[in-house]
């Protein structure tokens, strides 16, 4: 069969990104079941703090695994589009031979193991850090123990490979439904749509803008993987927000929760970016030999693919230092607003947040521009 | 023009030796047809002689320069100012239009009379027609464009009319030796079809990764002349 295991062990970056939001609500869930378990001991004075760790939980919790599962799924659906578009042959010659599209679809369910490896170290971390959640988390003066609660790794973990495993081959039945010609012929999707009928000459054909070709490359090249502006924006939003989030957790007295919160928004970025920016690169593999082939520079090759995301990168991390300020502010405002925490944007933070951002977002475009360097003409050439 | 002495090239290590000892000489404004089975070498001598690649030994002047000496900046340099390429697979880009697939040539001379040669190719109508939406002879066509719209002195093509029918392949070379009468361009063609061998001045046979035999034809022919 074309799809094998191996093909559901590489996506890696859905792994990390189901690893950090299954880390996050293992600890919180388990934390918001023993503490609410507790409720009933607290007492009166301390019962709005205790309201308050509540809420904190069952809000961080919600939030980082939505948006965690909701980048997962798109991430899903981008890497089987990827998998349909790049292997249309070897699946389009199954068709041809009588394979129904479900019977192909129903091999995707290996795409959920990427899903189950996250979702087993992600538990396991959790667990691993739950002591260090509690001390920090825990109103003084109560006795909230660490309980196991065996429904939660099953939930945290069978859940999301079973709902994954079967969204993959939901998606995949939905994109192999295509003419079998179209995939031998190695048709993306894409490339089926009707074209408009034009009025023809010259004149009627040169009405819209004059671009240059390098221009004109960075704005097709964005507008044909539109999904990865979605991941470059999301891997800077993730940089912003939890850098910054994890900076300002010093002045909520929540300092264990700041590097935790750093290391997470941190690894999420870099997965991303990298994801994002090698699929660019791949995508792009042979345009880049033809380039190169024809005498363009390795900076003028990595302008014409990269530079569209630039304004996209800006945008998630503008996004991201938004969100921050507003969600830890609400929480400061609703929940602990009997303990006149001092909580204001920090300016200072979000400078240096931001230099670094440009460090990062520089040294990874450099490293694939130098990946670009490296693409080897004869042997693209060769490949066909 | 092109003047190459002793290339040898290896691939894997050395394991695969391609070009053994190779020497050749192309004289400006002439077509040679670089001609051998598949595995005897003759994309390979191709590559090295456009500065696609490197030789491990061997020397290259091309138009007094020694590129074999040259790094990969200034080969790329030195593509851009000289080189045209044409291949069997075309490598059009496939989300750009016929224009803007012209343009990645045209713009690095800064050619703006690029919709002359678009013209030429008879594709006025089809400037912002993807190459999705054009036939095999049409890409063959736009590649050609491409490649001349950047005014290369020597212009490389690799199997040209090895992805298309007898009767658009006829056109296609017919085309561009038209083009070249016009223009005076070098040419170097690798194939292995013998016929196509009939249109060119010289004709470098090869064999194994060594010559076999280069000898000159007194009349070229057409491609419809040749029978093919």
């Amino acid at each position: 069969m074309v799809i094998g295991f191996k093909d559901g062990l590489k996506l890696i970056g859905i792994s990390i990104i189901c690893f950090c939001a299954v880390f996050v609500c293992t600890f919180f869930i388990n934390y918001y079941v023993d503490a609410a378990a507790a409720g009933s001991n607290v007492a009166e004075e301390m019962k709005v703090m205790y309201e308050g760790q509540l809420a904190t939980a069952k809000l961080s919790c919600a939030l980082s695994g939505c948006c965690l599962s909701l980048i997962a799924f798109f991430m899903l659906v981008f890497y089987i589009k990827l998998y349909v578009d790049g292997h249309g042959k070897q699946l389009g010659i199954l068709k041809a031979m009588g394979y129904k599209n479900g019977e192909i679809a129903l091999k995707f369910w290996v795409f959920g193991l990427s899903v189950f490896i996250g979702a087993v170290l992600g538990c396991a971390a959790g667990y691993a850090v739950m002591p260090i959640i509690y001390s920090q988390m825990t109103v003084e003066g109560l006795e909230i123990p660490i309980k196991f609660h065996f429904w939660l790794p099953l939930v945290m973990i069978i859940a999301p490979t079973a709902v994954f495993s079967l969204f993959s081959c939901g998606y995949a039945y939905f994109a192999l439904n295509r003419p079998v010609g179209d995939m031998l012929r190695g048709k993306t999707a894409k490339s089926r749509k009707p074209r408009k009928e034009r009025p023809q000459g010259l004149k009627a054909e040169r009405s819209g803008k004059e671009r240059s070709f390098l221009v004109e490359m960075g704005f097709k090249t964005l507008s044909s993987k539109k999904m990865l502006a979605f991941f470059v924006a999301f891997a800077s939003f993730c940089f912003s927000a939890m850098v910054q989030m994890g900076g300002a957790m010093n002045d909520l007295d929540a300092e264990a929760m700041g590097p935790m919160i750093l290391v997470i928004g941190v690894v999420l970025a870099v997965t991303t970016m990298f994801i994002a920016l090698a699929s660019l690169v791949n995508g792009n593999i042979k345009n880049i030999a033809i380039m190169k082939a024809f005498g363009y520079s390795m900076k003028e090759c990595a302008l014409a693919i990269f530079s569209g995301y630039v304004p996209f990168a800006l945008i998630g991390f503008a996004i991201g230092s938004v969100y921050q300020y507003v969600l830890l502010r609400v929480m400061v405002d609703l929940f602990f607003k009997e303990y006149a925490l001092e909580f204001d944007f920090n300016v200072k933070v979000f400078f240096i947040t931001f230099a670094v951002f440009i460090v990062f977002y520089v040294a990874v475009m450099l490293f694939y521009a130098f990946k670009i360097k490296n693409i080897s003409v004869k042997e693209i050439m060769a490949e066909n | 023009m092109i003047n190459a002495q002793n290339i040898c090239k290896s691939f894997n290590n050395g394991a695969v030796r391609v070009l053994k000892g190779v020497s050749v000489n192309i004289e400006k404004g002439d077509f040679a047809v670089i001609l051998g089975a598949s595995g005897s070498g003759k994309s390979t001598l191709m590559s090295v002689l456009s500065g696609l690649e490197k030789a491990d030994s061997g020397s290259v002047i091309f138009d007094g320069k020694n590129i074999s000496e040259m790094n990969d900046k200034q080969l790329t340099e030195f593509r851009r100012e000289y080189v045209g390429f044409i291949f069997q697979q075309y490598y059009l880009l496939a989300h750009l239009s016929v224009e803007n697939n012209v343009k990645l040539g045209a713009d690095l001379v800064k050619n703006k009379d690029y919709l002359e040669i678009i013209k030429a190719v008879g594709l006025e109508e089809k400037l912002k027609r993807k190459p999705s939406e054009l036939s095999g002879g049409e890409q063959q066509r736009v590649c050609i464009a491409r490649a001349l719209a950047k005014r290369p002195q020597a212009l490389f093509l690799d199997e040209p009319t090895g992805a298309l029918d007898e009767q658009t392949g006829r056109e296609v070379l017919d085309f561009i030796l038209k083009l070249k009468k016009e223009q005076g361009f070098t040419m170097i063609m690798v194939t292995h079809n013998e016929n196509i061998a009939q249109t060119a001045n010289t004709v470098i046979r090869m064999n194994s990764g060594k010559i076999a035999e280069i000898y000159k034809n007194s009349a070229s022919k057409s491609a419809f002349e040749i029978g093919w």
